[in-house]
């Protein structure tokens, strides 16, 4: 009986009450028992929207014009209160640093049960239990801001499971995790469905989570349902561009269309003259730094960053990679040892004053956008720093041009989607023109088409002598990067060129990172090719021999 | 993601308490202080507050940064009130002149005198040892009580589950906006903005602190709005609440409140009698070489 169906949904179509566009339009499919489904699609596509109809946030929390009908278990939850969808559906939200409220492990797991006035022995046996089925049981006592991301994340998990809901859904779950963490979540939402839950996955990146095997993928575009079905049948109805497929697929599709334009990147051509030795731009000299006496967070860095670096800084969550690289631009200045940016020791520098030959793009762009006008947001740094009116206007011109914003300049930033703030405060500190160019996880919350364009227009940007970014993503690195540096208990474990750190699956298990079909088709073709390239341009320097 | 004060357990005399009653303590304390002026009755006060500092078991090196503001406040505007007499107008009428310090210029016919007078220095001694008692007493607060117990607490003291759970949530709120404000403050000095250097009118430096305020004021909001999503989706507000945590009153509680009360008590009586208003030592009065 279609109606036992644990969802429905029948004709749906939603329209922000702000916005004039339909966000989801005529949305119509069903989900069986036990299955995985897979709900991508790039920004914009209406993928959030669709789970927040699903969850009650809409039309309860987020208002606006709602039609057709959402049926769970057979039953119209339309216009039921929240209280009983969530007993139903469990959500997992993006960030768990968002969705966590409790201090403690077990009051955070306990607080939906709390809520629904259940006796206390029964809610300390429900959130155990939840513990239990996830394996953290021992953090029961722990308290929740010291727990790392991967922990956060599969507590955020069990706080929802312990309302035992039939069909659970997450919101791109895997964005602010580490590579092995993000594959721990992965197992454990298998074996949910595999025992029976309902699971429905939101998440663009389609490579990350194949290894769950999803039962059927949906994709999503403008809004609507292109494409759903079997993972298989997905590669003909989406561009690889847009959706990060599997390197495989990629590479099949890729080999048939022309070559993809090739990326130079700028900073290189710093690396051939820097053969003669230069003075580094940055030096980390015996660098220990703890915030207070005793966690010592970093612990006997030595590094130079020099000329024509791009470098990726991969490591697990707590690592000390956001430590370190706030070192450079003196933000956290050392307790042992001293860094110099050139030459010039951080400890007799501003901030303000490295700003000048250093660029720091921050992780959360929420923490720094305040103008009235993206133009404004953009001007702020070069005026500080005192660049003419005219120069200013061409460096935010360009600045917007990397990150596809153009046209852009009168909007208030804060109105902007995640996404696009993300980019306006990578244009803002790009708009700096400073030498070294340093990122703390660019590609977060990104779209892959988007994130894409903006890294191959920097890494082109010929203002740029260093590059440094901090990532999860190790086929960022396998693109971008000729130095990774891996960072983990505050002690840099290994620095050299990405062929060579990467190819060693010891090393890389050990530190928490997963090898992608990207990097391992790179090294099983490395003798051929004689560098990583990224899954197009792979297809064709094979081609020959394919 | 809410962050918390710096709370440790300790064994302290603080920490001995149910959270209700140290709170319920505290509300006598702070209404009981007021009702004074007499510097004698408020070393009464402001020995109780020792007493519970000294035996809190806090560090000075954890406490250093909330001492040395708010220390640094006081001492400021008790010198302020010496300076200008400003606030004691209404506990004294007459002032007695002990010395009379004239700057050795005058501006535009006017040399700038200042009149130290017996109750001008009394009143800023007792003011000083008000405020510092109770600046004392509420220092202690974030670093002794547990936030997983803050709901459970206020509860405990009859409000209603929401407004419970949102004071819970309101404690934790005053530490989270600190972190913001740090991790803004990092960002924009990163693309070159420095606080040290504002200039202009009262406006103008006001408009130069938009790369600050906004923000710290908009991810606060986002930020609230992602935790009633958060506490949504886990059917809050839907009924009566289960706490999981329990508290229990002990006999020290009941004679903490009960000694609570009557301190209140006393000193409500006191001051009615007439008691504790504003005293003057007669020796310093003895001094006095002039009245103004």
């Amino acid at each position: 009986m279609p109606n036992e169906l644990p969802l429905v949904v029948e004709d749906l179509s939603f329209r922000y009450r702000s916005r004039e566009d339909w966000a989801i339009r005529s949305m119509s499919f069903s989900v069986q028992p036990g299955e995985l489904l897979l709900i991508a699609g790039s920004s914009g596509c209406g993928k959030t929207t669709l789970a927040r109809a699903i969850n009650g946030l809409i039309p309860r929390s987020y208002k606006g014009e709602l039609s057709g009908r959402i049926l769970l278990h057979g039953q119209e939850y339309t216009r039921a209160p929240l209280s009983r969808i969530s007993q139903v559906v469990g959500t997992v939200l993006q960030d768990p640093e968002r969705q966590i409220l409790g201090t403690r492990v077990l009051n955070e797991v306990a607080f939906g049960l709390e809520n629904l006035g259940l006796s206390r022995p029964e809610i300390v046996a429900a959130a155990e239990d939840a513990l239990k089925r996830l394996g953290i049981l021992a953090l029961r006592d722990r308290e929740t801001f010291y727990l790392s991301g991967g922990e956060k994340q599969k507590v955020a998990l069990a706080g929802v499971l312990a309302m035992k809901p039939s069909i659970l859904l997450l919101d791109e779950p895997l964005a602010s995790l580490d590579p092995a963490s993000a594959r721990e979540t992965l197992a454990i939402v298998r074996q949910l469905a595999d025992e029976g839950m309902t699971v429905l996955m939101v998440e663009h990146r389609v490579e990350d989570v194949i290894h769950m095997h999803p039962d059927r993928v949906m994709f999503l575009k403008d809004g609507e349902i292109r494409y759903l079905g079997p993972l298989s049948g997905m590669t003909e109805a989406v561009d690889y561009h847009h959706i990060k497929l599997p390197a495989p697929m990629v590479m099949e599709r890729a080999a048939a269309d022309p070559p993809p334009a090739p990326v130079t990147p700028q900073p290189e051509r710093f690396r051939t003259a820097a053969e003669q030795p230069s003075a580094p731009l940055v030096r980390f000299e015996n660098v220990g730094f703890g915030y207070d006496d005793e966690v010592r967070v970093l612990k006997g860095i030595n590094l130079d960053i020099r000329r024509g670096d791009i470098i990726a800084v991969l490591g697990p969550n707590g690592a000390g990679k956001t430590t370190l690289v706030k070192h450079a631009i003196g933000l956290l200045k050392p307790k042992v040892g001293r860094v110099l940016v050139d030459g010039r020791d951080t400890h007799e520098l501003s901030v303000a004053q490295i700003a000048n030959t250093l660029g720091y793009v921050f992780q959360s762009p929420s923490h720094m956008l305040f103008a009235p006008s993206v133009q404004d947001e953009l001007a702020f740094g070069p005026t500080n720093m005192h660049h003419a009116p005219e120069q200013i206007e061409a460096e935010v011109r360009e600045a917007l041009e990397i990150v596809h914003l153009t046209g852009y300049e009168k909007n208030p930033p804060l109105a902007l989607s995640f996404g696009q703030q993300k980019r306006v405060s990578i244009a803002a500190i790009l708009a700096m023109r400073s030498r070294i160019l340093v990122m703390d996880e660019p590609t977060a919350g990104q779209d892959y088409k988007n994130y894409m364009d903006f890294m191959d227009a920097i890494v082109q940007m010929p203002s740029f002598e260093a590059i440094l970014f901090i990532t999860h993503d190790i086929d960022m690195a396998v693109i971008y990067a000729n130095r990774v540096l891996l960072v983990n208990q505050g002690t840099v474990v290994r620095d050299g060129p990405p062929q060579e750190v990467l190819a060693d699956a010891e090393l890389l298990r050990g530190n928490r990172l997963v090898p992608t079909s990207l990097l391992e088709e790179n090294l099983k073709h490395f003798p051929q090719t004689g560098r990583l390239l990224r899954a197009e341009a792979l297809a064709h320097a094979l081609r020959p021999t394919v | 993601m809410l962050v918390t004060w710096r709370y440790r357990k300790r064994k302290s005399l603080i920490q001995s308490f149910d959270p209700r009653a140290w709170l319920i303590f505290f509300a006598c304390f702070l209404a009981s202080t007021l009702f004074f002026w007499d510097l004698r009755y408020l070393t009464f006060f402001l020995g109780l507050a020792l007493i519970t500092v000294f035996t809190s078991g806090i560090t000075w090196k954890e406490m250093s940064r909330a001492w040395i503001f708010i220390g640094g406040f006081i001492l400021f505007f008790s010198f302020l009130t010496f300076l200008t007499g400003r606030g004691g107008m209404e506990l004294y009428q007459s002032e007695h002149l002990l010395r009379a310090l004239r700057a050795p210029f005058a501006i535009f016919g006017w040399t700038p005198t200042l009149n130290i007078t017996a109750e001008r220095t009394m009143f800023s001694i007792s003011m000083l040892l008000r405020v510092f008692s109770i600046a004392s007493m509420t220092i202690l607060i974030p670093y002794s009580l547990n936030p997983g117990l803050y709901g459970v607490t206020f509860r405990g003291l009859g409000l209603p589950d929401k407004i419970a759970y949102g004071m819970d949530l309101t404690m934790r709120f005053i530490p989270t906006l600190g972190r913001d404000f740090t991790q803004t403050m990092d960002a924009q000095r990163a693309r070159g903005y420095e606080l040290e250097k504002l200039s202009g009118g009262l406006a103008a430096q006001i408009r130069k602190l938009a790369p600050l305020v906004v923000p710290v004021t908009i991810h606060s909001i986002i930020g609230s709005e992602d935790i009633i999503d958060a506490m949504d989706l886990r059917a809050f507000g839907v009924g009566p609440r289960t706490w999981l945590d329990q508290l229990h009153y002990r006999r020290r509680d009941y004679a903490l409140m009960a000694f609570g009360v009557l301190v209140l008590m006393v000193s409500i009586a006191l001051s009615m009698w007439g008691f504790g208003k504003f005293w003057v030592p007669q020796p310093l009065l003895d001094l006095a070489v002039g009245i103004l």
